[in-house]
């Protein structure tokens, strides 16, 4: 073994990594070769040197409990959502708006709307009961039971669309604001989870299914 | 009791195991592999990019790193080089983007660990071991990123030289080759600063 060599091998020989038979040439070339011999044992002092920066006791640990974390915040949005999905479905309402949670049970109703609706019904009646009460004197009692009803049927049907078209209004307006919490749910959950390095990808998909189990409704 | 904790090593599962067992859907096994593994991966980041806050930042980047691709991670290197690897990346990431630098605050330095704890040395020779210390903290940063990477693999981790082939994957003659320059320089340096050879500190005891 020349003088190349050793130094080829003289890092398997420094860390005792050498294979017995290497080990063995190594040595008996060292033995020989002063100047290979001195660079050995400098090599061996400076790693002496090296030993003695160790690291602080106080780096400061990880948290830890990765697997356990992760499966309980998961668990914990599935549920959120489930809850969610269950109230949405209900006509419920749970929000999550500037920081805070907002939580409205039962389909919220639209009094302004219905209030009139129902006032303009009552006056109709009241005009119509003194409209008829002026004719009834002056007609038949058979012609007044016809007019009667015929006023009451239209009366039912006019009501009836009102109130149709009124829980038809109602029902898109709370079926998109629902939709629209539901995102922004979905985006806060994200952001959550993004933040806790967690699986923004499932959260989505969570969603994803909710959102399709309550449009099915 | 030797006989019992060779019994217990034995029984612990190797990180081949844990790998498996988390891949088949057991997540706690994670949890054993961090346990095993932080401090290593802590110490082999302080080194390399120098004592700091960003130590610990760091080493959460490495293990949630780990954490994700270890579904996928196929067990053709060691489970320890595969993680080395991840935090070789990470703070060669960190310092691309210049956050942090890699050198030492000789200050961060004052506290060296259990050096010197032991009964024996002078105060004189303590106050020696801690300048030392600092030569070699601020030797070892000086380094070029691919020979500290090696040396700080070899010399303060023990990594095998396969594992470090592993770990920055490249052939075996190149990691020995980048730690015998890495090691000629800082002899050098450390002979420029005044550290001679004839009163090395003792070495160390754990």
């Amino acid at each position: 073994m020349d003088c190349d060599a050793f130094r080829e091998e003289m890092m398997d020989l420094l860390y005792e990594e050498a294979a017995p038979a290497v080990a063995r040439r190594l040595d008996e070339h060292q033995a020989a070769c002063r100047a290979c011999r001195d660079e050995l044992s400098s090599f061996r002092r400076l790693r002496r040197h090296l030993a003695s920066w160790r690291t602080p006791p106080d780096l400061g640990r990880v948290p830890r409990r990765f697997s356990s974390a992760r499966p309980y915040l998961a668990m914990a949005a599935a549920l959120l959502l489930l809850v969610m999905g269950g109230l949405a479905l209900k006509g419920s309402e749970l929000r999550y708006e500037q920081g805070r949670f907002a939580f409205r049970l039962g389909r919220a109703p639209e009094p302004s709307a219905l209030s009139a609706a129902l006032a303009a019904q009552e006056q109709r009646h009241r005009r119509e009961i003194d409209a008829l009460q002026a004719t009834v004197a002056a007609m038949s009692e058979e012609a007044t039971l016809r007019k009667v009803q015929r006023m009451i049927e239209e009366s039912e049907a006019r009501q009836a669309t009102i109130v149709s078209a009124g829980l038809t209004r109602l029902e898109e307006r709370t079926e998109a604001r629902r939709q629209y919490d539901l995102a922004q749910v979905g985006a806060g959950l994200s952001y959550l989870d993004g933040k806790a390095g967690l699986q923004a990808a499932r959260t989505t998909e969570l969603m994803g299914h909710v959102l399709q189990a309550s449009q099915k409704r | 009791m030797p006989r019992a904790s060779k019994f217990t090593r034995s029984m612990a599962p190797s990180d081949e195991e844990l790998v498996e067992q988390f891949q088949n859907g057991d997540s706690s096994a994670f949890d054993v592999l961090v346990r095993r593994w932080e401090r290593k991966v802590q110490g082999a980041i302080y080194r390399l990019v120098g004592p700091g806050e960003d130590v610990r930042d760091l080493s959460q980047e490495t293990l949630l790193k780990a954490y994700r691709g270890l579904g996928t991670f196929k067990q053709e290197a060691r489970f320890s080089s595969w993680l080395y690897q991840i935090a070789l990346n990470v703070c060669r990431d960190r310092m691309r983007r210049g956050r942090g630098k890699s050198y030492v605050s000789f200050d961060e330095l004052s506290e060296t660990g259990d050096t010197g704890t032991e009964p024996g040395p002078s105060a004189l020779e303590l106050i020696e071991a801690r300048d030392l210390s600092r030569q070699v903290a601020a030797a070892v940063s000086a380094l070029p990123q691919e020979q500290r990477e090696v040396v700080v693999l070899k010399e303060y981790q023990g990594l095998t030289f396969l594992e470090i082939a592993e770990a920055l994957d490249v052939p075996l003659s190149t990691v020995k080759t980048r730690l015998y320059r890495g090691l000629g320089q800082l002899r050098q340096e450390l002979v420029r600063q005044g550290v001679r050879g004839g009163t090395p500190v003792p070495a160390p005891t754990s």
